[in-house]
């Protein structure tokens, strides 16, 4: 939460005489409330003067601009051309003298003006609107129309031509700083909380006194007024106070320039002195319009209760809410009025011609506060406050200091006062050891330091030996919960810049850092290594992607509550993302070579199970050559990297994701560890993906369970090996690995084979195909003869065309 | 004698002669054989050694040695001529168009996110912080409950957390971990002490605009211990800032707050860009906030944490902290992310900057 603070208005609760702004911000945001910015108010008011027209005359060459003569409070008047719409002469104006910054139109970076001609006629300055120098907040008005101090300030003010505006407005050297207020301290949210912080941090003097206490309504003015809390749950106290005989109108500029000081806008006195309290004590109030109350019998009644069921209210916003029995309304004798602490209703609220009114200043259950603000999707300065937790001890002193401002400003009389408060909480207690402070801390702090620092925040503290005992300041009721939250207000208030940084030195933790996250990082290294991108989707997905993908989104986690139908299924698999960030890219990358490694979420025994979560790795090739075999070759790189060895293959001819013949599945033993293959093409229709895609889709938990293991040591032979090279004409159907196997098979001479061409097409017959391996012979104890390799071709030779009948090329 | 000597100085003569007009290597290697060979001239000469006084024989054999030094240098000498001038000759009849492009392998990207990732790893492996895993999605209990959060935090409302459609157990309900930190009473209830955790995980929030992404990552370090204080958590904050973003830069602490720390704190870095200053060429620096970067958050873990974890607050003492991966990854680069949410969108334009 953010708080806008004027300095001069702060300067009247706490004495912070000879400290800069500057200086107030950087020790209050180490020790509490961080001062984030800091922006002057008369920024755009150097050398503007309020100045007196004394003659508004034509200008010989433009129709809409005017020739005035002002006097500025020096001998002669200075000559202005002004296109202000509202000019009459003997209006008290803002005059920006040459020199001065101003806005054009309000709008873009300040311009410094200079003497000028203005279609032929010397103009000296110029005559402002108000959003030109800053002000539109405080004089709404027109595009054109020039500010009527007269008119805006009325009578109280005087206005002397020459006079600085900044002076005249009250903002000469005050600036209003934007501080951030964390949720558990809503008291600073105003300006006496933020004076309480500024005490204690800056050591300096409270000046708050309370306003006088409220005046007993005499038997003469005396006029009924009934209050009933329904629900002491949701309403902890409700205090009104009616009071007669007023005049609504403007406020008077110094209450409107505090509220503008802190954004918010004025509206009538009634409605500002309101606002104004909350500013003062975060405490929010509300004002309703007794001749605009539906009553029954004698007296206006205001009942906090919840509404029922078919109940509505037209609230301030001019929007009307349904509302239903969760929600705590303020209702007259008819109905809701107000959803309470969170907005009035419009009908009831205070207008110009309001004299007779109840202010209302309660507490309200922070939580219902909260989730009918969410539920009802309206929001206001009050509910922000209540659903932080205020202290209904506060109520008394905001509410005399709203009846003091009514009473002096709109001429009222108290005729009522009425303050139930069915429980009133005790102020807790909490002890902490002065040891345990220091320990906390990491230096040393003296017991009479830690005593004055909580007394300094407004608790009262006793001591016996090392214990200190505090007792909680109302305004701190709902923050301060445990011993332990004393160790932070001394720790905070002594600084935490002052305590210095030391790297802990110890006992190393005997828990090691987990492998997988070490092989994860392994395998993103492998695969960027090898070309790959990195992408990173959300975990959640749509129903679609799963169905269009051909996998069930059934057994799957399913999120209660979705941002949108994007994000539904907790995914099971990552493939579908990958293969969908394919389809996203294909327009622009007709070659795309991609990765991702996350978790999957499996279901496991059920839904009572927290999910498996299992590391997967997606690769996806698109665009030209052979893309099922570059998968594949990555698959046999990362397994060779990471040490698995003895890996078995099998082809897969599923219906579904992948292509029924063109995807194969590696596994160690029965674990399997990955599926590489090309996608479906009904698949990739659905992903109106124009192209062949393969994927690899891998289970690094799996993966990682029998990687590193292969690695041993065998002596190189000290014998000589012989290599010789076959090409056999097969069916195109046969496949590579089983001849391979065969092959292994025949001798134990034989130490390997290793495939290198296929050749199909021209001097071949049709489905014939010619595959070529290098056969490598050797022999741990002895060279081998040649005669002995050739026997061993030969021998392999007839194998093949037994099994395969394999035809020599 | 003297005959001796005048054939080795002929001899001399003729081969430095000869060296002297080679025209290449193989005429040159010729030369060495004809004269300084196994059965050239001058073993010849030396092969009458025999036929004269003992005496004599030093002073000839002397001689013919140097003259076999003399020949062997100049022989030398011009072939590194030869060499000299074949390599120039290389350059025209060995000519390539160096200035083309190299064959380079095939280029791949990590995603920042994962850069981020490993490097905040590293720096904290340093100091003795054990990166370890625990769940993205995980009980209420672990993720609020424990974690000293009343029933009716906001956090815990269907508005800020997403829930999972699954029975409510003794734990509480499934939810998608909207932090980190229910890895802290995961990990302390191994209870295996003392601890240095760091734990990077996928966290979950409702909200997606363009600073928040539903999907992200932050990462949590645990540390507990007898005796641990505030100065600690500094040294350690400082410690990564410094390896992090650079030995210039410095951190602070504001007060700050969460439920399950206390004191907590709002961890600040100086800005790098204006210097810690605020002020940039006399304007203010657009960059931070008044000199200084928002990193996160950090604090003591609160006693009631550590019971939760089943440790015993008054023996021992420990810090957290945590925050966003994405965010400090944006901040190192100096890119700020305009949109945060295209680390999600896979962009291959945008991931192949990486």
């Amino acid at each position: 939460m953010n708080s806008l603070v004027s300095y001069n208005w702060l300067k009247h609760y706490v004495d912070l005489k000879g400290i800069t702004p500057e200086e107030f911000a950087r020790k209050m945001s180490l020790c509490g409330p961080a001062v984030e910015k800091i922006v002057p108010r008369d920024e755009l008011l150097q050398n503007v003067v309020v100045g007196k027209l004394l003659d508004v005359g034509p200008h010989p060459n433009a129709d809409k601009l005017r020739v005035c003569m002002v006097d500025v409070g020096e001998k002669a008047p200075t000559q202005i051309v002004c296109g202000g719409s509202n000019l009459e002469v003997g209006q008290f104006v803002a005059l920006a003298k040459v020199g001065a910054r101003v806005k054009w139109h309000g709008e873009g970076e300040p311009v410094t003006l200079e003497a000028a001609k203005l279609r032929g006629v010397e103009s000296f300055g110029m005559i402002c609107g108000a959003n030109e120098i800053g002000l539109a907040e405080a004089f709404p008005h027109e595009e054109k129309e020039i500010v009527d101090l007269g008119k805006e300030l009325g009578a109280t003010v005087a206005l002397k031509p020459g006079m600085p505006i900044a002076d005249l407005l009250d903002l000469a050297g005050d600036v209003v700083m934007d501080i951030e207020v964390t949720g558990n301290r809503v008291d600073a949210m105003g300006m006496i909380g933020m004076a309480r912080e500024a005490s204690a941090i800056l050591n300096r003097k409270m000046l708050w006194k309370p306003a006088k206490k409220l005046p007993k309504p005499s038997t003469v003015d005396r006029k009924p007024l009934a209050i009933k809390i329904h629900d002491k749950e949701l309403c902890h106290r409700y205090m009104g106070v009616r009071v007669a005989g007023l005049k609504n109108g403007p406020s008077p500029w110094w209450l409107k320039q505090r509220l503008i000081s802190a954004g918010l806008n004025p509206i009538s006195l009634l409605v500002d002195i309101t606002n104004y309290v909350l500013l003062e004590y975060a405490q929010p109030m509300h004002v309703f319009d007794v001749a605009r109350l539906r009553v029954k019998g004698k007296s206006p009644e205001l009942h906090a209760r919840r509404a029922k069921a078919g109940e509505s209210m037209v609230a301030l916003d001019g929007k009307s809410y349904d509302l239903d029995e969760k929600t705590l309304v303020i209702a007259d004798a008819e109905g809701p009025v107000a959803v309470a602490g969170i907005m009035g209703g419009e009908h009831s609220g205070a207008y110009e011609d309001t004299t007779d009114v109840i202010f209302e200043c309660a507490s309200f259950d922070q939580v219902s506060v909260r989730r009918t603000s969410r539920r009802l999707n309206l929001y206001s300065d009050s509910q922000l406050r209540f659903e932080k937790g205020l202290s209904a001890e506060g109520i008394p002193f905001a509410m005399a200091q709203a009846i003091e401002l009514a009473c002096e400003l709109g001429g009222g009389t108290v005729v009522a006062v009425e303050d139930v408060y069915p429980t009133k909480p005790k102020a807790r207690t909490f002890s902490v050891s002065t040891k345990e402070v220091e320990a906390r801390m990491g230096v040393k702090v003296p017991a009479a330091t830690q005593k004055k620092t909580l007394q300094n925040l407004g608790f009262k503290v006793t001591s016996s030996g090392s214990m200190l005992k505090a007792t909680t300041p109302w305004w701190r009721e709902y923050d301060i919960e445990d011993g332990v939250d004393l160790i932070e207000e001394i720790a905070r208030i002594y600084g935490y810049g002052n305590i210095p940084a030391i790297l802990p030195v110890g006992e190393l933790p005997p828990r090691p850092t987990d492998t997988e996250v070490v092989l994860e990082d392994r395998v993103k290294e492998i695969a960027k290594g090898a070309g790959l991108t990195e992408c990173y989707s959300y975990s959640f997905v749509s129903k679609a992607l799963f169905e269009k993908s051909l996998h069930s989104p059934d057994r799957a986690f399913k999120v209660l509550n979705p941002l949108t139908e994007e994000f539904v299924i907790m995914r099971t698999t990552i493939a579908p993302s990958l293969l969908q960030v394919v389809a996203d890219n294909q327009e622009r990358f007709r070659e795309q070579s991609l990765f991702e490694v996350a978790n999957a979420y499996l279901v496991q025994q059920g839904y009572h199970e927290l999910p498996n979560e299992s590391l997967e790795l997606a690769c996806a090739y698109f665009g030209e050559g052979d893309l099922f075999k570059k998968a594949k070759g990555f698959m046999e790189h990362l397994l060779e990297e990471l040490g698995v060895p003895g890996i078995s293959w099998k082809r897969v001819s599923e219906q579904g994701f992948w292509h029924s013949g063109r995807t194969i599945q590696v596994f160690k033993g029965d674990i399997l560890l990955a599926t590489i293959g090309e996608v479906a093409p009904n698949v990739l229709v659905n992903f109106k993906i124009d192209g062949r895609v393969a994927m690899v889709h891998g289970y690094l938990e799996e993966i990682f369970r029998v990687a590193g293991h292969g690695a041993s040591y065998t002596p190189p032979s000290a014998f000589p090996e012989s290599r010789r090279d076959l090409a056999v004409v097969v069916d195109t159907r046969t496949e590579y690995a089983k001849m391979e196997h065969v092959i292994v098979g025949i001798d134990s001479l034989i130490a390997s084979v290793e495939w290198f061409d296929t050749y199909q097409g021209k001097g071949l017959p049709e489905g014939k195909k010619s595959v070529a391996m290098h056969i490598t012979f050797a022999s741990d104890a002895r060279t081998l003869t040649t005669e002995e390799v050739d026997t061993l071709m030969e021998k392999i030779q007839k194998t093949l065309k037994t099994s395969f009948g394999a035809e020599m090329r | 004698m003297g005959i001796m000597l005048d054939q080795l100085e002929s001899l001399r003569l003729s081969l430095l002669k000869a060296v002297s007009d080679a025209a290449s290597m193989g005429e040159l290697e010729e030369i060495e054989t004809k004269f300084l060979g196994r059965k050239g001239e001058l073993t010849a000469i030396l092969r009458q050694l025999g036929t004269i006084p003992v005496e004599e024989r030093k002073v000839v054999g002397s001689r013919a040695n140097e003259v076999k030094m003399e020949g062997e240098a100049a022989i030398a000498d011009r072939r590194q001529v030869f060499a000299t001038s074949a390599h120039a000759e290389i350059a025209d009849t060995d000519w390539a168009d160096v200035t083309e492009p190299g064959v380079r392998p095939p280029k791949g990207h990590l995603h920042p996110v994962s850069q981020a990732i490993r490097e905040i790893t590293k720096i904290f492996d340093h100091v003795g912080f054990s990166r370890v895993r625990h769940p993205e999605v995980d009980w209420d209990w672990f993720a609020f409950e424990s974690l000293n959060m009343p029933k009716e935090h906001p956090a815990r409302d269907e508005w800020e957390t997403f829930f999972v459609d699954a029975p409510e157990t003794k734990q509480g309900r499934m939810v998608l971990t909207p932090h980190t930190s229910n890895s802290q009473v995961r990990e302390l209830l191994l209870g295996e002490l003392p601890i240095r955790m760091i734990n990077i995980a996928k966290c979950y929030r409702r909200q997606i605009d363009v600073t928040h992404v539903p999907v992200f990552h932050q990462f949590e370090g645990l540390y507990v211990d007898k005796d641990v204080s505030i100065t600690h958590l500094r040294g350690v904050l400082d410690y990564f800032a410094k390896s992090y973003f650079g030995p210039d830069r410095v951190t602070r602490l504001r007060p700050h707050h969460f439920r399950f720390t206390e004191p907590s704190f709002e961890i600040d870095v100086s800005c790098g860009v204006c210097g810690g200053t605020g002020l940039l060429n006399g304007a203010k620096c657009r960059t931070c906030k008044r000199g200084w970067l928002e990193l996160g958050g950090a604090g003591m873990v609160h006693p009631n944490v550590l019971k939760a974890g089943g440790v015993d607050p008054k023996v021992y003492s420990g810090f957290a902290f945590g925050w966003g991966i994405e965010r400090t990854a944006s901040m190192k680069s100096g890119t700020k992310l305009d949109d945060i949410r295209i680390l999600y969108k896979n962009d291959i334009r945008f991931l192949e900057q990486f």
